[in-house]
């Protein structure tokens, strides 16, 4: 059973003080399969937050249908509500009453028992501040007490809408243990909207890539970069000169560079890497070093959105 | 880099136990009580309780058996030097006096103790009269505690929108309506305990002020029954008026803009246009609140309308406004307001 299905959704919102409509969603589908941490990526305004919105049901869809657990979100959101934790956008809290008085006050409306309260402020690593009003915090801390909020009740999935914003390195190492570890546990699906690509890249298992409200490409990460794979390869040869002759009249397109290492040159499309090896060597060019250029997140992401990079 | 885990299956979903009954209403009501604001008004409340009973005890005194004496003393000579010049004029009415009109008319009739507001307005310090300050004073904290109830209710739900931790809650509570109705439930229930507090506040003040400074007449029969008549229908104006402060802000979704619409209607609308349209009076809120809660309610006087009937020739329009009749007119305009503020909520987007 699916955690998360969106079938051609479409949402657009009225246009207002003479704006024209906004079509945030255009037929958009999801699929978040039960288990694991699945990525959600998009450019700004490309539809993420809205689609959480809708799932939450705090915006209703223009056309399409929406199921949490198999049940029809808005009308059975009552059901399943106790399974589902969220954190989007900016965390909402009371700014005047403490960290851990907006947690009770949220676990007394499940009735969520108060202990889970500090245990969760010890899982956001907040418990020696949970005493300080809430508008005393700083952003990191306040995103950590949205995080513990979320995870009040157990979830069995959880949605994160950019959980990163506004915590330092140890802070955003933390979170990614914190997702990773809930992705792994057998009992929580993590839907993880970020625009932190390489953080999507290192905790997710799947991923959904959206832009203008409409999904682009969806899968396993995995399969969405080889899909995507760049075929080509960097060398260093002791002759880089030389060596980019010679590649040059086989018909290959070069880019030499540096770095720490020393002169460098990119070789692209290169269909088979032995054909670059076999070259060289007719022209007595001996390779140090042949390495594949693999594509990441972050050039799959710009290729398939076609945004600059 | 690629993570690559090894899960164990996803367990299948398991019906969760559902919330306890009534944990949302313990929640809001945690909330109610632990808001600054609500705690900050409740304490300067009982400050200023407590200065006016200061102020009060120095204000009434206890006058001896001599003080009364000076001030009756005082209050026959008035009477009778009145009464000497009455005599004279009587004797030899003015020459500008009307044609026609008996000297009686023209000289007016024997001044009175009443008239010039008892014995009592010329002591010193004059005694706390019970009988005549109780179903004032009633009225009095009624129309402040009002006041405060409505500013209570705004900010209540106003809170909410500017935090926009209702948003928040309805991750955990999807159902707006029973959300709305939940803390309507919670502001109203804060409303008559608060009305209530004010009502008894101002009978512990009397009792303080009666025992301490007070006079030694007896109380009219009817005393106490149209005094807590009066405390009951104060106590319904102050959660009318919470409850209006809720819908207002419901609808405009900001504190600030509702208390702004309330301040603008009574400068503008009650006030300005109340005294320039007296007809209209009867559909103006504050018009109302006087009618609520006043002993018996208001007689308006329309002084923009004339009746031309047989017997009242030339006279304005005078209309009643009773006690019932505004109660009902204020709580209908309370149940439009929360009806579209609750309508609103359940259909808007949550952004």
């Amino acid at each position: 059973m699916p955690a998360v299905v969106m079938e051609a959704v479409t949402k657009t919102y009225r246009g207002r003080r003479g704006r024209p409509p906004q079509k945030a969603l255009d037929d958009l589908d999801l699929l978040v399969e039960t288990g694991g941490v699945h990525g959600f990526l998009g450019p700004n305004g490309s539809g993420k937050t809205t689609s959480i919105r809708v799932l939450l049901g705090l915006v209703s869809a223009d056309a399409g249908a929406a199921r949490l657990f198999d049940r029809p979100v808005p009308d059975a959101l009552p059901e399943v509500i106790g399974h589902v934790g969220a954190l989007v956008e900016t965390p909402l809290f009371f700014p005047n009453f403490s960290g851990r008085r907006n947690l009770q006050l949220l676990a007394e409306v499940a009735g969520v028992a108060r202990t889970r309260v500090d245990e969760c402020l010890d899982i956001v690593d907040l418990r020696d501040r949970a005493g300080d009003r809430f508008k005393g915090y700083s952003l990191g801390m306040k995103q950590r007490l949205g995080i513990a909020a979320a995870l009040l009740k157990q979830p069995r999935l959880l949605i994160l809408d950019e959980p990163s914003n506004g915590l330092d390195p140890a802070g955003i190492r933390d979170v990614r243990e914190l997702i990773r570890r809930l992705g792994r546990d057998g009992h929580t699906t993590v839907l993880l909207s970020s625009h932190l690509l390489a953080e999507i890249e290192q905790v997710a298992d799947s991923v959904t890539i959206l832009t203008r409200g409409r999904r682009v490409a969806h899968g396993p990460v995995r399969e969405v970069l080889a899909g995507r794979s760049t075929h080509d390869v960097v060398i260093r040869v002791p002759d880089r000169e030389s060596a980019g002759a010679v590649l040059q009249a086989a018909g290959f397109g070069l880019s030499p560079f540096d770095d720490v290492r020393g002169p460098a040159l990119a070789v692209h499309n290169v269909a088979a890497p032995g054909e670059v090896t076999r070259l060289l060597a007719q022209h007595g060019q001996y390779l140090e070093e042949l390495t594949p250029v693999h594509a990441d997140l972050e050039t799959a992401f710009l290729a398939i959105t076609g945004e600059p990079a | 880099m690629t993570a690559s885990v090894e899960r164990p299956p996803a367990q299948p979903l398991q019906e969760l136990p559902p919330a306890p009954r009534g944990s949302l209403v313990k929640a809001e009501l945690h909330r109610f009580r632990a808001r600054r604001f609500i705690q900050v008004l409740a304490g300067l409340g009982v400050l200023g309780w407590a200065a006016a009973i200061i102020i009060g005890l120095f204000t009434f005194g206890t006058p001896t058996e001599t003080d009364y004496a000076a001030a009756q003393a005082q209050v026959d000579r008035i009477i009778q030097e009145n009464e000497t010049y009455r005599q004279q004029c009587l004797d030899d009415p003015p020459s500008d006096a009307p044609q026609g009109v008996p000297a009686d008319e023209v000289c007016g009739p024997p001044l009175t103790e009443a008239d010039i507001g008892g014995v009592e307005s010329f002591l010193g310090k004059a005694p706390f009269d019970l009988a005549a300050s109780g179903t004032v004073g009633a009225v009095a904290f009624a129309g402040l505690a009002s006041a405060l109830a409505f500013v209570v209710g705004a900010t209540w739900i106003g809170a909410e929108w500017s935090t926009r931790s209702i948003v928040a809650l309805l991750f955990w509570a999807p159902r707006r309506m029973r959300v709305m109705g939940t803390k309507f439930g919670v502001l109203v229930a804060g409303a008559t305990v608060f009305g209530i507090a004010a009502q008894v506040g101002w009978l512990i003040m009397a009792g303080i002020l009666d025992a301490a400074v007070g006079t030694d007449q007896p109380l009219p029969d009817d005393f106490w029954g149209s005094l807590l008549q009066t405390q009951a229908r104060g106590v319904l104006l102050v959660v009318l008026a919470a409850v209006l402060g809720f819908g207002l802000t419901s609808i405009v979704r900001n504190t600030g803009a509702a208390l702004g619409i309330a301040f603008v209607y009574v400068v503008v609308i009650q006030l300005i246009l109340g005294n320039a349209k007296p007809s209209w009076s009867p559909w103006l809120l504050g018009t109302n609140a006087a009618g609520l809660v006043m002993d018996g309610g208001v007689r308006l006087t329309f002084w923009d309308k004339v009746d031309y009937s047989a017997d009242k020739l030339g006279q304005p329009v005078e209309y009643y406004l009773g006690n019932l009749q505004s109660g009902i007119f204020l709580t209908v305009v309370a149940v439009l307001l929360v009806g579209l503020g609750t309508v609103l909520f359940a259909r808007r987007d949550m952004q």
